[in-house]
Parts: C-alpha cells; structure tokens; sequence
C-alpha cells in the first residue's frame, strides 16, 4: 500500500516539478502566440514564425523572455522536489499539506505571471521591457507569501 | 522519491540550463550569421529585413554577409528590403555601402519619378557614408516631383555632411512651396543640424507658417540655435566616451564644425576605433573642425595607413582640411 502511494506521489512530484519549470518558460511564447493571432489578426502558422523569427532578435528577445521568466519557477521547482520528494512515507497527511503549499505558490506565481505578459502586451510601451526584468523577482518574492497562503487554505479545508 | 532520483532530477534540470544556454550562444553575436545569410533568401520580405537589421546589429564581424546584402541592395523586388540591405551595409563594409551609393547615383537622373524617389531613400540610408553623393542630391533637391525634393531633403539630413553644402541646401528647401518638403527641412533643424546664421532668418519667418506644425517646428529649432555650442560639443564628447549611439555623436560633431574644437581629443581616441564607420566619422569630424584640430595630425598622418580604403580617403581629406599634407608614400587606394 505504501509502495503504490509512495510511486503516486513520486509521480506526482516529478509532473509539477518538469511541468512549472516548461510552462513558466513557455508561458510568456504562448501568449504571444495568442496575441499574434487575436490582436494582429495572424494564422497560426504566421505567428509561429514571427514569434520564431524575434527569438534572438536584438529588441525583442523573445528567448531571453521565456528564459528569464522561467527562472523563479525553476528555483521553486527545486525547493518543490525536495519538499514533497522527502515527505515521510508513512505520513500523507504531510504530503498533502505540502502538496496545498506548493499549489498555492505556483497558483500565485502563473497568475502573475500571466497577468504581468498579457498587460505588457497589451498596453506597450517605451519602458514596458523593464517588467521582464522585474517580473522574476517579483517572483521569487511572491513564493513564500503563496506557499504560507496554500497551507493555510489547505488547513482550513481540511478542519 | 529516492535521494538518488531526486538528484537525478536535479541534474536534468542542470542539463537543461546548459542545453538553453548554448542555444543561446549559437544564435547570437557573430555565430547567427550563416543564420541570417541563410534569412537573406527567405520568400518572406519582413524575414529578409529582419535579417538584414541583426546583420546590421552585428556589425564587422558579419563580412561574410556583405555579398548577400549588396544583392539585396541592388536587387532585392522588396524596396524597404533593398533600403535595409544598403543601410546594414555602411555598418559592416564601408567600400561595399560605397558600391551601393555608386550604383543608385544614376538613378537619380531616371525618367520614372519612382526610381527616383527609391534612389534617394537608399542614399539616405547610407547615411554620412554617402557624403560623395551630396552634390547630386542637392542638384535633386530642386526636382519638379515633390516627393522626389522630400526624399532628397530627408537624404541630405540623414547624411549631414559636408555641413556648409546640406545646411545650404536645407535652407533652400525651407522656402519650398510643398509642405512635405518644408516638414523635412524644418524637423532635421528641429530634431538633428545646428540652425545658424541665414537659416535663423528664414525659420524665423516660418512662425508665420499657414501650416501649425511647420509654425511649432521652427520654434523648437530657433529655441535649439539658442544653445550654447560649446556645451553642446561637452554632451557629445561625453556619449562618444561611453559605447551607444557613437554613430549619432561623432555626426553630430561633423555637423558642429569649428564649434566642437573641445572634443579633438575624444576624437583621436576614436581614429583608433575597431569599428571602420566610428573611424571615418572621426576623421570627418576632424575635417569638419578644421585648423582646430591641429593636434589630431600625428593621429591622423597614422590613419592614412588605415586598413580600410574609405577610412583613409577620408583621413587625407581631413589632413587637408586642418593645413597639413598627408605624407608621401602613403598607401591610397582608390575608392569608388
């Protein structure tokens, strides 16, 4: 019984651990994807290749801003596999009160960061670069305030 | 989860990092050329262009582009692409930017107002390295198409030297009867060239403009003539000691003339320069100044050794200008 848990969780951990670190990179192409094709009236095929095309053009970057976002959820991914990676066996109740303190913060930190690329596209402007620079500390400010936050929601539903 | 898996995780993770940080490396500085020659022949024309601007941004060490951009110059059917093309060429091979010039001044005299205007465009976007094509251009200032004059006058601004030459012939086009043409003129005094002179005269007349933003125009230029020169030659030396918009700064010199006498020493500096476009606008800085320059000769007589045949036409150009004959011997290829 604690076998089959113990694997759940170990695959468990391992999908949050690969899964914040790809989409907190792919999340800032994805939108602009989405903003190529609504706002700019682009097929899906030609916003591809724009978005493609600005990859590692100087002035728009678009890697470095993939990269740059994924930098926090990167440092979470790590914290996230130790954390619920050496949760005690034969403790659930643990696991799953690490498990809500790890879905808070990363609620907290995709809603951010999502909100922050959606903004700077949508209102740009001359100094709008400077919130992909700040957006990652911004970031790995917000970790702990959402991970104390998704213990405590955690604990109020399971009281 | 073992402590050997989550390790293992961990160094995936590691793996990763490294893997996008090469990916990183191979698609910038110098190792993206082949890259963007290989963009140079895409179907798309706004592929293209964005080649040929990385091309631009990379500077020098992108010579092997230069055959592939002066086709694009020439030929490309896209005329924002051949634009593109010319202007990334002056950052990266002086002698090919002078091809390109060379090419286009015929094309200035054609029949088809079209290629009239496309040819002025491109000359502009040559920038000071299209100096030898001022003469013709003023000459196409006069034009009877209107947007031909305003092509040619947005030329001459992008160009600014010789300064005596363009100021005149930006005066002109202040009286022109087309408002395009004045917009032109009055913005490059506005936003660029030093009013000084006759050219306060006629800007002042142009408050009275019918058109408002010629009136407003003319106001931030008179309000520009006011500033003082030498300070103006302070801001400059100071953006020509530190590494952005070096091209800006040492055009703006040249502009100033005798004015910008303070900044010879900067200037000397810069004769040094990896990049050939900073030496030859230092060395026509250094013209533009004058007598002024005197103590840049010692500098300058070691430019007229310059690897880049442009660099060092224009080098004996600036000797003479200051008094002082380059010496015999010295290694003078022709240039187109």
């Amino acid at each position: 019984m604690h076998t089959t848990d113990n694997h759940s969780r170990a695959i468990l951990t391992l999908a949050f651990y690969w899964g914040s670190i790809l989409l907190g990179m792919i999340l800032p192409w994805l939108l602009l994807l989405a903003f190529e094709i609504s706002a700019h009236q682009r097929t899906l095929a030609q916003a591809f290749a724009y978005v493609r095309l600005h990859f590692f053009t100087p002035g728009y970057n678009f890697f470095l801003i993939g990269i740059l976002n994924a930098v926090p959820f990167m440092i979470f991914s790590v914290f996230l596999l130790f954390h619920l990676g050496r949760t005690p066996v034969q403790e659930p109740a643990f696991f799953s009160r690490r498990m809500a303190g790890v879905l808070g913060a990363l609620l907290l930190m995709f809603g951010v960061s999502f909100w922050t690329h959606v903004t700077t596209l949508v209102h740009p402007d001359a100094q709008g670069a400077l919130a992909y620079l700040f957006l990652p500390l911004v970031l790995t400010v917000l970790m702990p305030l959402g991970y104390a936050g998704g213990r405590l929601v955690g604990k109020l539903w399971t009281r | 989860m073992t402590q050997r898996h989550i390790w293992l995780n961990v160094g995936g993770l590691i793996g990763l990092v490294v893997l996008l940080a090469l990916v990183y490396w191979r698609n910038t500085g110098s190792r993206a050329v082949p890259g963007l020659i290989e963009s140079l022949n895409d179907a798309d024309a706004s592929v293209r262009i964005m080649a040929t601007e990385g091309l631009a941004r990379i500077g020098s060490p992108a010579k092997a582009s230069v055959a592939g951009l002066l086709n694009h110059a020439l030929h490309d059917a896209n005329h924002s692409a051949r634009t593109n093309a010319a202007a990334a060429l002056k950052t990266i091979d002086l002698l090919a930017a002078r091809q390109v010039m060379d090419a286009y001044l015929p094309a200035l005299q054609d029949q088809d107002v079209q290629v009239r205007r496309a040819a002025c465009e491109v000359l502009g976007s040559l920038g000071p390295v299209a100096k030898p094509a001022v003469p013709a251009l003023v000459k196409v200032a006069q034009d009877p198409d209107d947007l031909v004059r305003d092509r040619a006058v947005r030329a001459l601004g992008h160009i600014g030297i010789p300064g005596p030459e363009v100021t005149s012939a930006l005066t002109r086009a202040l009286h022109d009867r087309a408002f395009t043409v004045r917009h032109a003129a009055v913005a490059e005094y506005a936003f660029s060239t030093m009013a000084s002179g006759e050219t306060v005269a006629v800007l002042t007349a142009l408050l009275k403009d019918e058109q408002k933003t010629i009136a407003s125009l003319a106001q931030i230029a008179l309000d520009k003539a006011r500033q003082d020169l030498k300070s103006e030659a302070a801001t400059l030396a100071y953006m020509l000691s530190g590494n952005g918009a070096k091209d800006y700064a040492l055009l703006q010199v040249a502009k100033l003339g005798p004015n910008a006498a303070g900044v010879v020493p900067v200037l000397i500096q810069t004769l040094k320069d990896d990049v050939p476009l900073h030496r030859y606008l230092a060395a026509e800085a250094l013209g533009a100044i004058g007598p002024g320059a005197k103590e840049a000769v010692p500098a300058l007589t070691a430019g007229v050794n310059d690897p880049d045949p442009v660099v060092r036409r224009s080098v004996i150009e600036a000797l003479a200008a200051i008094g002082s004959a380059p010496a015999t011997g010295a290694n003078i290829l022709p240039v187109q």
